[in-house]
């Protein structure tokens, strides 16, 4: 059996925690730069307002008080989940984490007996420690989970077991609504007159995979109830790190591009180093503004001497490339640095015979030097970017998220705490 | 250059430590006041409303969420909005939350209202230096 946990309009939850004003009103939770709605609380939807609808257009109505906004306080979703993960840790056998507000769960056999009363005490358990509302769904797949969990948050106690036979479950959900499905291939679906879950769960296996290749037939498989995910697929080492940005207004100076990048190229090696992984070079990348959107793409590649997950290092390398994504005179609305070839240190690579380092007899990979270890812990302790590189610039950063309506970070920042009286 | 040489316990040459044995990990105060940490939670104190009970203006409680509030515990609760740290009792008459400075009143709760509780209050940090 698996369960799938998931906090309910997560980041308004994880807002309304610490505001409790917040509580019973139409509150919304702003995208990076403040720009749309991306977690939004049951009284919000209720107005009809849909995800994804653009800040701007309700300024007015946050004006006269009806909804309330607040912007994305990363910080403190990151930590709220890491600690409903920790809950789950102790509860269940294994947890797998699917994003910051999803987990799929092993139960113990002792849940056996009966899923659903152990899927209470869990949400029960979750929002007493935590205060965040969750769903519990459990099935014997991944995919039946996911449908499962669905149920579950339309239901008053908040979970649901899948009963060992779904077909009339299955049968009233369309396709798309199925994990893994997304958008496209209902419409091809559709002329297979495959409409429901159901009807994609008793399709023949060639039909499946003629629409789907193999991966629309392992949906279906887990449909049947044969679990076919690969358990530790969103779990392994990531393929690439990135940072990226808009500006809040296009920038139009080279300082611009060159410090955000820098930044963010500071800001993903630190995701680095935490996930402990060296990159082999990045992708560095400028968008140009273009009213109502879009924009060219200019980028360059660079591949570091030696894999790397020092930021000094990848500096000296794509600091020289800058200037080819910046033409004067045009405005730029985002830049960004991808990392890929990730591995850990120690794996078998390749030693460039002239880089500097390499008449050491011994040819170690480059990892953490004591150098960003001390930067990590320095940053870790006193806030992002008390220490950074001088190529970052020292002056204001426009290119920084817009983050007007940030609430408090009251379990990560000692300055930050909540105030009692 | 890192030059140190790394020092683990398992040295095969030389003589060993006669403490190793004994080596136990330093005293951390996360493991005294921090039972459960993902129901644990820091909050600072604003005002003397609770001075008599030993909490003053600037103090640092540690708050459990995960403990369900019992008569005379001091507790962390929100009260049209705000946060509030007081003693809570219960009796026939209700809930009550009650400040430890005669300077204050003390908070009924109307018949049928709930209390929004956060948690109870299992330490109070009152630092002599570096406040703040």
């Amino acid at each position: 059996m698996i369960g799938l946990v998931d906090g309910n309009n997560f980041f308004v939850s994880c807002e309304r925690v610490f505001n409790r004003r917040l509580v019973g009103r139409p509150v919304a939770v702003l995208s990076n730069n403040d720009g749309c709605c991306v977690s939004r609380s049951n009284e919000f939807k209720a107005l009809g307002i849909p995800m994804g609808t653009p800040y701007f257009q309700l300024k007015d109505r946050e004006a006269s008080g009806e909804l309330s906004f607040c912007s994305s306080n990363y910080e403190l979703y990151g930590d709220m989940s890491r600690r409903i993960i920790s809950i789950l840790r102790e509860e269940a056998v294994d947890v797998e984490q699917y994003s910051i507000d999803e987990a799929f769960i092993y139960p113990p056999t002792t849940a056996a007996a009966d899923y659903t009363a152990y899927g209470r005490r869990l949400r029960a358990k979750i929002l007493r420690w935590v205060g965040i509302p969750c769903g519990v769904g459990f099935a014997p797949t991944k995919t039946l989970a996911k449908l499962a969990n669905h149920i579950a948050k339309k239901r008053p106690d908040g979970v649901f077991l899948m009963p060992d036979d779904p077909t009339e479950i299955l049968a009233s959900l369309p396709t798309n609504e199925v994990w893994g499905v997304g958008r496209r291939l209902p419409v091809k679906l559709r002329a297979e007159r495959i409409i429901t879950a159901q009807q994609l769960r008793d399709a023949p296996d060639d039909t499946i995979r003629a629409v789907g290749g193999v991966t629309l037939l392992r949906t279906a498989m887990e449909l049947r109830g044969i679990p076919c995910c690969d358990e530790k697929d969103y779990d392994a080492t990531p393929d690439t790190v990135s940072c990226s940005r808009s500006f809040g207004t296009p920038a139009t100076t080279f300082a611009a591009i060159e410090e955000s990048i820098a930044s963010f190229a500071a800001q993903a090696a630190t995701k680095l180093r935490r996930h402990g992984l060296l990159a082999a070079g990045c992708n560095i990348y400028a968008q140009v503004f273009a009213a109502g959107g879009g924009g060219d793409f200019v980028d360059r590649t660079v591949v570091f001497p030696v894999p790397t997950d020092a930021t000094n290092e990848m500096l000296r390398a794509f600091r020289p490339e800058i200037p080819a994504l910046f033409t004067p005179g045009l405005r730029y609305r985002k830049t960004g640095v991808i990392f890929f070839g990730l591995e850990k240190p120690g794996s078998p690579q390749q030693l460039d015979l002239f880089t500097p380092d390499s008449h050491s007899p011994f040819p170690v990979p480059r990892s953490s030097s004591p150098l960003y270890k001390a930067v990590d812990a320095l940053n870790a302790r006193y806030g992002k970017g008390k220490v950074f590189s001088a190529a970052e610039g020292i002056g204001p950063r426009p290119w920084q998220m817009k983050r007007a309506k940030l609430s408090k970070r009251p379990t990560t920042r000692w300055d930050e705490l909540l105030t009692v009286r | 250059m890192n030059a140190k040489a790394k020092v683990s316990g398992s040295v095969v040459a030389g003589f060993p430590s006669p403490a190793e044995q004994y080596l136990e990990p330093p005293l951390d105060l996360n493991e005294l006041l921090v039972k459960r940490p993902a129901a644990t939670y820091f909050v600072r104190v604003q005002g003397d409303s609770m001075v008599g009970a030993g909490i003053s203006d600037g103090d640092l409680l540690v708050v459990d969420r995960s403990l369900r509030p019992a008569d005379g515990d001091v507790i962390i609760a929100s009260v049209d909005g705000d946060f509030t740290v007081k003693t809570y009792h219960r009796d026939k008459d209700g809930i009550r939350l009650e400040p430890a400075n005669q300077a204050y009143p003390i908070i009924r709760l109307r018949a049928g209202q709930e209390l929004d509780y956060f948690g109870k209050v299992t330490a109070c940090i009152h630092r002599f230096v570096g406040k703040r």
